[in-house]
């Protein structure tokens, strides 16, 4: 048997589209490619596959990653030849490499993940990057950032969610946005914030007059795991 | 690969479900205008996810697309959300294979699959920028023209439409879309075209006739255009085998209600059910040779990857040597991890066994429509399974592993009593005992009633329905019946969408006006529990002089001209009439069909 890892990059068509959603797609593809697929046993099998981390709707990536099982040997050249031909354009995968059958499964390696927010153009929070820059300064000064969780038996719970923004700076992309707001969030199984909710506090932070709301679009750049405790590109020897 | 338009764009980041409105499908046709000679979008008046799981809208996408002179893109009703941002941004409807307005395209088809959608095709016009009224349309506009079962009555929207297409259209739409082409060189202007359209079999244009009513009831129809056929005969397919048929559908992004590949089994039902409009408008049956069925199977799982296939049709084990059909499936798709499903299962043993065969994975659930709890009323409208058959092919499920069962039953049938009402939870009890006593485990039954609704083209057109107060207080009858049934879980219709869907499935031309006002009152999918109004419908019926209940409850005489009248579905009258009064008993020649 052997694992495959791949790398692709989902562009702006089919950012609207939900994790469920690319899970199908991806496995749909599987199936048509005709690649030797490996099924779990039992009374609904399903593929051995897997998306390294849920990428939220809306968002688009340049470095995403997969992980399926094969039950004959197939080259990583082609393994992304044969899957290609399955994927719509706008899922670009870009490679693939043989990865070790006994290593943890990629969803478990994730562990965060860089986001790009540039807000949009027209009818836009006419804030100035100053006053955004601010807001964001206030925001990270925050001890405490609490999101509600439903839990178990439908108890509301708060969680502090600061300790999970790693990191977060504007730059100054100099063409057509004047500003970029990078995101490093903690993700995966030891939990995470999802961007949106990030942009949501950075706007109250803002509490901007002109009652525009912003049109962010969001990118995610790249996937991390913790090696000897720094992160690591999950890209790392492909 | 189209862009997505800027404008399209900047609003589905604020909407559910963006990928509604995105299209670009794997399998989904992408035809650069330039060079194509008639242009027709698909107009489906629901979500995307609604009719995306409509098998119509695969087959006439496959059968216009696959001509190169011509294309078809589709549209579907956007949800409240979006409406809300296209109307506040002016952006009119847009087809999703390209992104232009519908008004560019030479025709606008709407899929007529329920009354309940009526509005949602007004509003579709409206957002599309169409004249609503197909008088006040210009020579630039598109015509606009509506098929799907509720063509064949489809006079209330008949002031909306350029004109319809009655049954099947996968061979004759092509045709048509050709002779358009054609008739577009040599016509003067819009109305000689739908002159020379309306000779084409199967082509109705309303604007040919004329009703005359007089004291409610409709007393002729007159024909304004002394050329204009006397009776619209139904199209229909000769040969399922050589008639358009996608291998490969498009697969939807987002989750649809039916994600799966289908192949149909055969066109048509030979049962007869009375209530049953589909078993009378698909007449003749016709079947699918058994090569052809298994050549589409396979050539479908290839294409879409699809983990799921469902052999369609309106009573799938009726199909002759299914057995055989099913051994022959199993080995082309052997490997394939597909999981095969028949729907629409008669309640016998041998449907049973077959269902099973096809099986793989846990035994959840099969569904079954016993439609009324008694034999006496289960024989009024031809639907001729015995109780013991019942018990005897249920048992087998039991046996077999399944672990529950979905049943359909009907209230408010032709001669429908209290007890007829009482048996459904009688019955339901029965069963759970008789689980109880065979399976020792427990085994969950689910039971949805609908309330009946006559329709056009049936043997019971004629009947009335119940009024709705008659209606809810046979609900209670249902709820108090399964009050003390813990494990059996209830769920019925809303009355009042099953008035209103009467009203409108028995209708003529006067209820346009009705339809007219419940858009511009804002009634958008009445079929959603959640968007819903009866006080915004009762106030459209005020605003338009028309008592809703003098066409759901109105019994018609065999004398009666009906709305439909005209339009030939391929059944005769007399057919009708015998198998109403066999329904009745009216006739001594049919003693022993009713009790």
């Amino acid at each position: 048997m052997t694992r495959i890892k791949f790398r692709f990059a989902r562009h702006a068509p089919l950012k609207h589209i939900s994790h469920l959603d690319m899970m199908r797609l991806f496995q749909r593809a599987l199936r048509r490619s005709g690649l030797p697929l490996v099924y779990s046993e039992g009374y609904n099998p399903h593929l051995r596959f897997n998306l390294a981390l849920p990428l939220p709707v809306n968002v688009t990536a340049s470095e995403e990653f997969g992980e399926v099982y094969l039950s004959e040997t197939v080259s990583p050249d082609q393994f992304v030849s044969t899957l290609r031909a399955q994927l719509p354009e706008s899922l670009d995968l870009k490679s693939a490499s043989s990865e070790d059958y006994k290593a943890p499964s990629l969803p478990s390696q994730v562990v965060a993940a860089l986001y790009r927010a540039t807000p949009g153009r027209e009818e836009n929070c006419r804030a100035g990057s100053s006053q955004f820059r601010a807001a964001l300064d206030r925001l990270m000064a925050r001890e405490e950032i609490l999101v509600q969780k439903t839990k178990k038996k439908k108890k509301q719970a708060y969680v502090n969610v600061r300790p999970y923004i790693i990191e977060a700076y504007f730059k100054e992309s100099g063409n057509e946005s004047p500003l970029e707001l990078y995101m490093l969030l903690q993700a995966g199984s030891s939990g995470g914030v999802s961007p949106f909710f990030v942009i949501e506090q950075l706007e109250k932070e803002l509490n901007c007059d002109c009652n525009n709301k912003a049109f962010w679009e969001l990118h995610r750049e790249s996937l991390y795991t913790d090696k000897d405790q720094f992160l690591q590109p999950l890209s790392e020897g492909m | 690969m189209k862009v997505i338009d800027h404008k399209i764009e900047r609003l589905l980041w604020q909407v559910q479900k963006p990928a509604r409105y995105t299209g670009n499908e794997w399998n989904a046709w992408r035809k650069d205008h330039a060079g194509i000679k008639v242009k027709m979008v698909l107009a489906f008046p629901d979500l995307y996810e609604v009719g995306m799981s409509n098998q119509g809208l695969k087959i006439l996408y496959e059968s216009v697309n696959r001509r190169p002179e011509m294309l078809m893109e589709r549209a579907f009703a956007p949800a409240a959300d979006m409406e809300e941002l296209m109307r506040a941004h002016n952006l009119p409807l847009f087809a999703l294979e390209s992104g232009k307005p519908l008004a560019e395209f030479d025709l606008v088809g709407f899929s007529l699959q329920y009354e309940l959608s009526f509005t949602n095709v007004l509003n579709m016009l409206d957002l599309a920028g169409i004249s609503l009224h197909a008088s006040e349309r210009g020579e630039s506009e598109p015509l606009v023209v509506g098929g799907g079962p509720c063509a064949f009555n489809p006079e209330p929207l008949a002031p909306f439409f350029d004109f319809f297409l009655l049954g099947e259209s996968e061979e004759c739409l092509p045709e048509l879309l050709a002779d358009l082409d054609a008739f577009k060189q040599t016509a003067p202007d819009r109305k000689e075209l739908l002159a020379k359209l309306s000779e084409k079999e199967g082509v109705y244009v309303p604007a040919l006739y004329r009703p005359v009513y007089k004291e409610k009831k409709l007393k002729a129809l007159e024909r304004v255009d002394p050329g204009a056929p006397g009776v619209i005969k139904k199209r229909l397919v000769k040969d399922l085998d050589s008639a358009p048929y996608p291998a490969a559908p498009v697969i939807p992004y987002l989750q649809t209600i039916h994600d799966r590949a289908v192949v149909e089994l055969f066109r048509g039902c030979g049962r007869g059910c009375r209530f049953c409009q589909a078993g009378y408008i698909f007449r003749p049956v016709r079947r699918r040779s058994r090569e052809e069925i298994v050549k589409t199977a396979r050539e479908q799982i290839a294409l879409t990857g699809y983990e799921e296939l469902s052999l369609a049709s309106l009573s799938s084990t009726d199909y002759p040597r299914l057995d055989e059909l099913i051994d022959e499936l199993d080995r082309a798709l052997a490997g394939e991890q597909v999981k095969c499903n028949l729907p629409s299962l008669r309640l016998d043993s041998y449907s049973i066994k077959l269902a099973d065969r096809l099986h793989r994975g846990k035994r959840s659930n099969l569904t079954f429509a016993p439609e009324a709890a008694t034999e006496r009323l289960r024989r009024v409208i031809k639907k001729n399974i015995s109780e013991e058959e019942i018990f005897t092919a249920l048992g087998d499920a039991v046996d077999a592993g399944w672990q529950g069962f979905k049943l359909y039953f009907m209230i408010g049938l032709p001669t429908e009593s209290d007890e007829d009402v009482a048996a459904i939870a009688e019955l339901c009890h029965r069963l759970k005992q008789y689980f109880r006593r065979k399976a020792g485990r427990r085994i969950s039954i689910s039971v949805s009633v609908s309330t009946f609704v006559p329709k056009a083209h049936t043997p019971f057109q004629w009947e009335p329905q119940l009024p709705l107060p008659e209606v809810t207080r046979r609900q209670e009858i249902l709820q108090q019946g399964f009050k003390k049934m813990p494990g059996v879980d209830l769920s019925w219709h809303d009355a009042e969408t099953s008035f209103l869907e009467a009203v409108f499935a028995r209708g003529d031309r006067r209820l346009a006006a009705v339809l007219e006002w419940a858009f511009k009152l804002g009634c958008r999918f009445d079929s959603w529990t959640e968007h819903f109004s009866m006080s915004r419908w009762r106030q459209a019926f005020r605003e338009a002089d028309i008592e809703p209940e003098d066409y759901a409850q109105r019994r018609f005489e065999y004398d009666d001209l009906l709305p439909w009248s005209h339009l030939d579905c391929g059944v005769d009258k007399e057919v009708f009439i015998k198998e109403h009064r066999k329904a009745f008993n009216l006739d001594a020649d049919f003693e022993g069909e009713v009790r």
